[in-house]
Parts: C-alpha cells; sequence; structure tokens
C-alpha cells in the first residue's frame, strides 16, 4: 500500500513520533465508552449554555445530521466494502415518509418519525437482497440507479408533491432537532462502536477484506451484509425523516440530493473509513468547511467538495484516523521482529527476537 | 401509427445516445475506469459549440453548414480535455480500488457541472439551426431533418471510432492495452500517453454529439449525469468494449424511452430508464460478470 | 460440532470417514475436469493429493468444499450428504480451507482474524453480538505464540510477510478446529527453514489434536514425508492410491508425471 514516501516519513517520524500516536490512539481506545458520554454531555450541555435556537444551532444540528449520514454510509461502504452512491434514497424515503404522515394523514412526529424509519428499513431489505448480489462497479452504479429512480418517482407522484414538494409549517423547535439529531448519533456511535468490538463486526470487514474466504470460513456473507445494510438504512430513514420538518421543505431534489451522497463519502474518507470516530469526525470537519464556503463564496461549494473528494483520493485515501493508526502501528511491528519479514527465514528470527 | 412515429423518433435519439455510449464503454473497456464524467463531456461539446457559433454569428443561429463546422471544434476542445483529465486526475488512481476511481470521477462531474453553472449559469440553452423546410414527411411519419442530420452524425462519429480503432497504428495500441497492458508496454507501446489518447478520443465523440443535442434538444450544466447514467444502462445492456452492441443498446434505449413518453407521459422516461438499469443488472448479472469488470 | 447422526448415509466400505467422494464428477464444458472420483478419508489420517498441472485437483477440492457444486456423485462429511449445501454451510459442519495463495484478511488486526476463526457459538446471533470473552482471547495468544507470531496481535495482517501469513491462516484453522482441514499447497513459496516448522505443526496438530488433513501439494519430499496416504489424479481421473512407498513404485504415477498415457 504506501511505501514509496520513506524520506518524508523520516522527518515526520521524528517530528511525531509514532509511538505517542500509537498510545493517543490506544487511550482513545481504551477510554472509547467515556469518551462518547462525556462528549454526549458536552454537546448536550451547549443549548442549556447559552447556544440558542438560530443560525448557530442549526449549523451544530446539520453537523450531527450529516455525521449520521457518514457513519452510516461508512458501516456498508467502509466497514463491509459495498461502496453505495445510493444511500440518500433511504434518507429521501424517510423524508417523505414524515412529511406525508404528519401534513396528509395527521400523525404526531414522533409516530410518523418511527413510521419513517421502519418504512426506510423494509425499502433496504427489499432494495439488499437486489443490489447486495452485486460487486465493484456494478453495486456502485446500481445503487446510483435506485437513488436517481426514487427521484424520478417522487417527481411523478401526487402524494409527494410532485417536483414543487412539500411545504411543512407545523414543525418542532430548533432545539427539538437539535437533541433529536444528536440523540441519533449518539445511538449509532454507540451501537457501531460496539459492533466493531464483536464477531458481528469483524464478519463485516472480512466480507470486506476477502468476502470468499469468509464464506469459506462458514459465514452466510449475505446475511451479515444485508443486516449492515439496514442498519444503515435504518439510521439514514431517521435522519431523512427528521430532515424533513427540520427544513421545513421536501423535494425530490433535496430529498435524494445526489451530492450529499457525494459529501457524505467524502466526509467518511476524509475522516478515515471504517473506524468509529473517522466519518464523525470527517463530517464535523468537513460541514465546517462547506458551512464557511456557502457563506463567503455561494455558488461553489460543489467545485470545492469535488476539489476535496479527488485531492482525498489521491493524497491520503487512508483518511485522517486511518493514516494515523497506520503511521502508529509501525513501530508495533517492528518492536516485534517484523524487520525479519523482508528477510527470507523469518519464522526463526521471530522467535529469536522473543 | 403512433407507434411507429415513436420508435422512429427513439431511433433518432438512441443514435445519439448510442454515440455517447460508445466512448464510455471504451474508457471502461481500455482503462478499465467507469468514467462518472462522461456525461460533463457531451455537456462541454454542446457548449463549446454553442459558443464557437455565438462568436460567429453574434447569436446561436446558424445554417446547417455552419453548424456543422462547429463540430470540429467541439470534437477537437473536448479531445484535448478529456486526454488531461486522464493525465491529471485518472491516471493517479488507476489500479487503486475501483471505488476511488469512481470517487475521482464523480468529484471532477459535479465541480464541472458547478464551474458551467458558474460560467453559463443554469439555464437551458440551445441552438436554432434554420432549415427552409424543417421537416419531412415520409408515408405519414414525420421526420425533423435536423434530428436525421443529428441521427447521421452520431452514426458518423461511431463508424469514424470503429475505423479509428481497426486501421491506424494508434487504435491498434489501444486494442493492445485493453487486452494486457503490460504485453503492450514489453513491446514498446506507452501506455499512459494511449490512455489517455483514449480518454481523449471518447471525450471528442461524447462532445460531438452534445453538439447535436443542443441543437435537437437542449444544453445545460446539470444535465451530464442522466447522459452518463443512459451511457452505462447501454453498455450493460451491449457488453463492455461492443461497439455494435453499445449502437443497437442505444437505439433500443431512445426507442423504450420514446415509447413511454409517447404512450405514458415525457415525465416517466427517466424513471423507466433507472429501474430499466437496475432490472438489467439484477437478470443479466453472470453476463456481467462474464466481462471480467468484477473486482 | 455436529456430530451428524441422522440424515441417509450409506455406510459402504468406510464406516468412520470423515470426508468421502463417491463418483465425483465435473465438466467444464466439454472438459471434464474431474472424473468419477472416489475418495475416504479416515479421523487422525494425513492424506496427500498428487497430480500433474490441470490433473484437476484444485477442482476436487471446490468440489467438495461447496464452491463448485459436482456434476454427478456425492460428496459425504461425517456420514451427511453435503453434496447440494451452501459453502458456508459445509464450513460450518466442520470443514476446513486454506487457499493456495494465502488468504488472510489483511485490512484486520492478526487478533481479530484469529477471533474469527473460532467456531465456538458458530453463527448463532447471541454469541455473535457479544465482544470476545477472555479465553477466547487468552486462546489467540496462546495460538500466536505457537505459531511464532507472539506480539503481533494488533498489526494489521497485511503488514506481515508472506510465510507470517500463512502461518496466521494455519493458526486460524488451529483457532476453528475444523473435523477435516482441506490445505492446497501449504508449502508453496515458502522458504526452506520455515517449512521445516510448517511440517512439525502439522504434524503436531495431527498427532496431538487429532486433525485429519488432505493436502494437494507438489513439493514430493515434502508430501512422501508427511502422508498416511496418497490420492493421485491425473486427467482428471484417481489413478492410484496407496501409501508414500506405493505410489513412489507405481509405473502408472510415473507415466502420469512423465507425460506418457
Amino acid at each position: 500500500m504506501s511505501t514509496s514516501d520513506e524520506e518524508s516519513r523520516g522527518v515526520l517520524r521524528s517530528v511525531l513520533p509514532p509511538e505517542q500516536v500509537d498510545r493517543f490512539l490506544s487511550t482513545c481506545d481504551a477510554y472509547g465508552w467515556q469518551l462518547l458520554a462525556i462528549s454526549t454531555l458536552a454537546a448536550a450541555a451547549l443549548p442549556l449554555l447559552g447556544l440558542e435556537a438560530g443560525y448557530r444551532m442549526t449549523v451544530f444540528t446539520e453537523m450531527f445530521l450529516f455525521a449520521i449520514l457518514a457513519l452510516s454510509w461508512d458501516l456498508v461502504g467502509g466497514q463491509t466494502g459495498y461502496p453505495s452512491f445510493g444511500n440518500m434514497a433511504f434518507f429521501g424515503i424517510g423524508a417523505y415518509a414524515t412529511a406525508i404522515l404528519t401534513k396528509d394523514f395527521a400523525l404526531s412526529f414522533p409516530v410518523a418519525f418511527l413510521l419513517a424509519g421502519l418504512l426506510a428499513v423494509t425499502f433496504a431489505a427489499v432494495i439488499g437482497v437486489i443490489v447486495l448480489r452485486l460487486r465493484g462497479h456494478y453495486f456502485a452504479i446500481a445503487t446510483l440507479g435506485v437513488l436517481l429512480a426514487a427521484q424520478q418517482i417522487s417527481r411523478n407522484l401526487d402524494i409527494t408533491g410532485g417536483a414543487s414538494g412539500k411545504i411543512l409549517l407545523q414543525t418542532p423547535s430548533g432545539e427539538t432537532f437539535y437533541y433529536l439529531f444528536l440523540g441519533v448519533l449518539v445511538v449509532e456511535m454507540a451501537l457501531v462502536y460496539y459492533l466493531s468490538g464483536t464477531r458481528f463486526g469483524f464478519v463485516l470487514n472480512a466480507i470486506r477484506d476477502d468476502e470468499e474466504k469468509a464464506t469459506a470460513m462458514g459465514f452466510n456473507t449475505t446475511y451479515y451484509k444485508t443486516a449492515a445494510w439496514m442498519l444503515a438504512g435504518l439510521f439514514t430513514g431517521f435522519a431523512g425523516a427528521a430532515y424533513s420538518l427540520f427544513n421545513t421543505f421536501i423535494d425530490p431534489q433535496t430529498a435524494y440530493n445526489g451530492a450529499w451522497n457525494v459529501e457524505l463519502i467524502a466526509m467518511a474518507l476524509l475522516g478515515g473509513s471504517g473506524t468509529v470516530a473517522g466519518p464523525v469526525l470527517g463530517a464535523f470537519g468537513l460541514h465546517t468547511i462547506i458551512e464557511i464556503v456557502e457563506t463567503y463564496a455561494v455558488g461553489w461549494q460543489l467545485v470545492l467538495l469535488g476539489g476535496a473528494v479527488i485531492i482525498t483520493v489521491i493524497g491520503f485515501p487512508n483518511g485522517v484516523v486511518g493514516t494515523l493508526s497506520e503511521y502508529a502501528s509501525q513501530m508495533d511491528y517492528y518492536k516485534h521482529g517484523g524487520m525479519a519479514a523482508t528477510d527470507t527465514d523469518d519464522g526463526s528470527e521471530v522467535s529469536a527476537d522473543e | 401509427m403512433a407507434a411507429t412515429q415513436f420508435v422512429v423518433n427513439g431511433l433518432l435519439v438512441g443514435a445519439l445516445f448510442a454515440g455517447v455510449a460508445v466512448g464510455f464503454a471504451l474508457i471502461w473497456g481500455v482503462v478499465d475506469i467507469i468514467n462518472l464524467a462522461h456525461g460533463e463531456m457531451v455537456m462541454l461539446g454542446g457548449y463549446t459549440s454553442y459558443w464557437v457559433l455565438t462568436l460567429v454569428t453574434g447569436n446561436a443561429e446558424g445554417s446547417p453548414l455552419l453548424f456543422l463546422a462547429t463540430i470540429p471544434v467541439a470534437i477537437a476542445v473536448l479531445f484535448g480535455i478529456g486526454y488531461a483529465l486522464q493525465r491529471i486526475l485518472v491516471s493517479r488512481v488507476i489500479g487503486t480500488d475501483i471505488f476511488l476511481t469512481l470517487l475521482v470521477t464523480f468529484g471532477a462531474s459535479i465541480a464541472i457541472q458547478q464551474l458551467a453553472i458558474q460560467a453559463w449559469s443554469a439555464n437551458p440553452r440551445s441552438i436554432q439551426v434554420s432549415f427552409a423546410d424543417p421537416s419531412m414527411n415520409l408515408a405519414g411519419i414525420v421526420v425533423p431533418k435536423m434530428k436525421l442530420v443529428a441521427f447521421a452524425g452520431a452514426l458518423v462519429l461511431t463508424a469514424l471510432l470503429y475505423v479509428f480503432l481497426q486501421k491506424t497504428r494508434t487504435g491498434r495500441a489501444i486494442r493492445a492495452v485493453s487486452q494486457n497492458p503490460e504485453a503492450a508496454a514489453l513491446v514498446g507501446i506507452d501506455v499512459e500517453h494511449t490512455r489517455a489518447v483514449t480518454f481523449g478520443v471518447s471525450s471528442a465523440i461524447a462532445g460531438g454529439i452534445g453538439a447535436f443535442i443542443a441543437v435537437i434538444l437542449n444544453i445545460q450544466p446539470q444535465m451530464g449525469l442522466i447522459y452518463t447514467l443512459k451511457s452505462f444502462v447501454i453498455v450493460v445492456f451491449g457488453g463492455v468494449g461492443s461497439i455494435p452492441g453499445a449502437l443497437i443498446g442505444g437505439l433500443l434505449l431512445g426507442s423504450v424511452e420514446e415509447l413511454v413518453a409517447g404512450f405514458m407521459s415525457s415525465q416517466w422516461t427517466l424513471a423507466v430508464t433507472f429501474t430499466a438499469l437496475i432490472v438489467l443488472l439484477v437478470v443479466k448479472p453472470n453476463g456481467l460478470f462474464g466481462q471480467g469488470a468484477e473486482q | 460440532m455436529s456430530k451428524a447422526t441422522s440424515g441417509p448415509a450409506p455406510d459402504t466400505d468406510s464406516g468412520r470417514a470423515v470426508l468421502r467422494t463417491d463418483g465425483v464428477t465435473k465438466r467444464f464444458g466439454g472438459l471434464t475436469a474431474v472424473d468419477d472420483v472416489d475418495i475416504a478419508i479416515h479421523s487422525g489420517e494425513i492424506i496427500g493429493l498428487i497430480g500433474p498441472n490441470g490433473a484437476g485437483k484444485s477442482t476436487l477440492f471446490n468440489c467438495i468444499t461447496g464452491a463448485l457444486t459436482p456434476d454427478e456423485g456425492r460428496v459425504y462429511l461425517q456420514g451427511e450428504d453435503v453434496t447440494d449445501w451452501p459453502e458456508h454451510k459445509i464450513a460450518r459442519a466442520g470443514l476446513g480451507r486454506m487457499f493456495q495463495e494465502t488468504r488472510i484478511f489483511g485490512d484486520m488486526t492478526v487478533r481479530k482474524n484469529l477471533l474469527l476463526a473460532a467456531q465456538e457459538g458458530g453463527a448463532d446471533v447471541s454469541s455473535l453480538m457479544r465482544r470476545p470473552d477472555s479465553s477466547l482471547l487468552a486462546r489467540t495468544d496462546e495460538l500466536l505464540d505457537y505459531v511464532d507470531l507472539g506480539g503481533l496481535a494488533e498489526t494489521r495482517a497485511g503488514r506481515m510477510s508472506f510465510g507470517q501469513q500463512k502461518l496466521l491462516e494455519f493458526a486460524m484453522e488451529l483457532m476453528s478446529e475444523p473435523e477435516i482441514l482441506l490445505m492446497d499447497e501449504p508449502a508453496g513459496g515458502i522458504n526452506p527453514s520455515m517449512l521445516g516448522n510448517l511440517i512439525d505443526y502439522i504434524r503436531n496438530a495431527n498427532e496431538e489434536q487429532e486433525s485429519t488433513i488432505f493436502l494437494i501439494e507438489h513439493n514430493m519430499d515434502f508430501v512422501m514425508d508427511i502422508a498416511d496416504r496418497i490420492y493421485v489424479l491425473a486427467h482428471g481421473e484417481r489413478i492410484a492410491e496407496g501409501t508414500p512407498e506405493e505410489i513412489q513404485n507405481d509405473q502408472r504415477v510415473l507415466d502420469a508425471y512423465l507425460g506418457r498415457e
């Protein structure tokens, strides 16, 4: 993978020793639950400490929203190795479900919210059976096709308000959405963090690394990847379910936003896909940048996003967290006789070391 | 009778889809990249033709011959853009995870889209070509002359590509690289240059088609993705790297879309196309994987 | 482990066969890759499978593991007919497999690779949703020490050398304790000193844990040294079976290797 840039590593090593990075990362790892709890409390306390409903609170709420989307994408794209370009389909279904249920069926928001999640999961299950049989280019394009087909269909139906969409005036307060998105994000982070330490999580990673081998080891991979896909659908659906009322407006373009789909992939990659913290940090970071660009350079955000994606992919595809942990694990490897890896008779060398 | 008219309309437009898809298939086959920015090449070709014509006549109107004279310009400009796209961006991710190649081209796609909006606004534009008698009537079927010209133009471009691949030295190099890049390098072919030329040629054809689309339909900065996806549908149907397959796929897709538009509503054409894409992927997965494009 | 007692198990010649194939045939178009092959492997045996290139050895393995479905014939694992089972179910029933090109999960840590291999609790949801317990973790350390990879538990598996990866793959099989282990060229591509270690590990596993092993091998010294019995395939057909001595003196085997019919 990354072997060519040895000289630059030398300089880096003296400025930022891998042992330190390693220690930092393993501390984070060891206190994962505590870190999550502290961050949650801090975020929950912000409105009490004077964050008022308005522009700033909206920005924070959107950060939580994108973190949910990026983490959901990463569960399938990063952890399981099935990069989807169509996750926003779940979002759109959730968004339209609450919009229609609260406006046309006069259901209360909490009930509509839960039903919307359920609907998104059901949709994910049906679509998953179809698209998860595909791999590579075909999977990516099929998911993009799902997204665009869903968009076209909502544009042509009456119940969705057609191309002009639906305006929603009866909405809960800004603070409600702040806590709702935060809550969904925390639950999802806790779940993904927990799963990543179980054999269920290991199987997902195994599918990413070598699906055939995982099958040969006795895992029915269809079952696992569909489960991951449905989880992603559930949380993305919840995010959409809350978004339509939060935004007070929904139309096919915002509900099934292809550019957002790229944005959340970029967030996961920037932060470090295949980790729990990576997509969340990536979402916070990239959304802040996009927010600044939208304030000072309206109409250029997609140029920036496209550029960011290209630079990330070409520059460091492992993301911030991935690059750091790879860097940190170097030391671990060399300490334990890893040098022998390049020698011919490694077996004996390793044993001599111990 | 109505159905025949729809099919004729479909075939006329379908040739344009086929021309776009042929370039898409070529990049896929030779460089093993799904170029999600391929539709943007169509868009840029349309705008090139539009602005050249505007430069000459003061507005985007002109005689058929004057319009046809802008096409070589669109082709040349898009060749350069395609060549540069490969050299600057795509070459850096060849051989890595295919997902990264998709992301890079998608990143390029959305960046180009918005740059185009900034430069030319999001309003749809079209080129007006003046014919004395704009359409003719063949046994009760109306055939607009410009659509016929576009149809012929698309077929000519596709045929030229075919001849280029079969007869020229560069064309043979492209085919060699598509079959085995290592072996091609061993016999002295500059693989990187050849891949960039492939990108250039594919984009050039897309650009030429884009000029025709500017006349018979319209152009708009965000039109690209739809052409990329249509190309994907066509290539999946016709087979990666097969020019006749792409041609048949394109004509078929055009006909299906026109029939849907005619008998249902034009609003449903895209929904049907994307659903066809998913259905095609599901019912033909083995045929697809036989192409060796599976990761 | 599922010691299967149910199901119609025609026990003919080999009552205690761990693995048995009965007339397995696999065709690709006009080519018959595996032609009516019978084998029977008993508990605790180390069996070699040799033959010239293209003899159908790997295809036979694929038919046994369920990666391919035979056109004719049956495959029995522990007396149970597994011919039409999906691959993962056969693996779950106690069939382990090491691939020719070493296959481990490169972006996961060495320890996670091993934990994944543990068959305890199988694919049962509640066990999958729990974090691995301390006894399982202790077992991974023990196995890593055993194959001289101690201390590398938290390393990304893909970072290790080819030989180390091969040892990891072997440790994964020890972790899963299969009823029978199919190895495709375990000696391929590793250096002589490591080969010595590998032979010891295989022998130990066989003697101490009573592992049953079925291996494809091109390295004749290795296979003659380690196998109790050997099957020979040529052109998809089973042309000989016997102890290493018998095989070494079998005229048909020599002919097959020298290219005579």
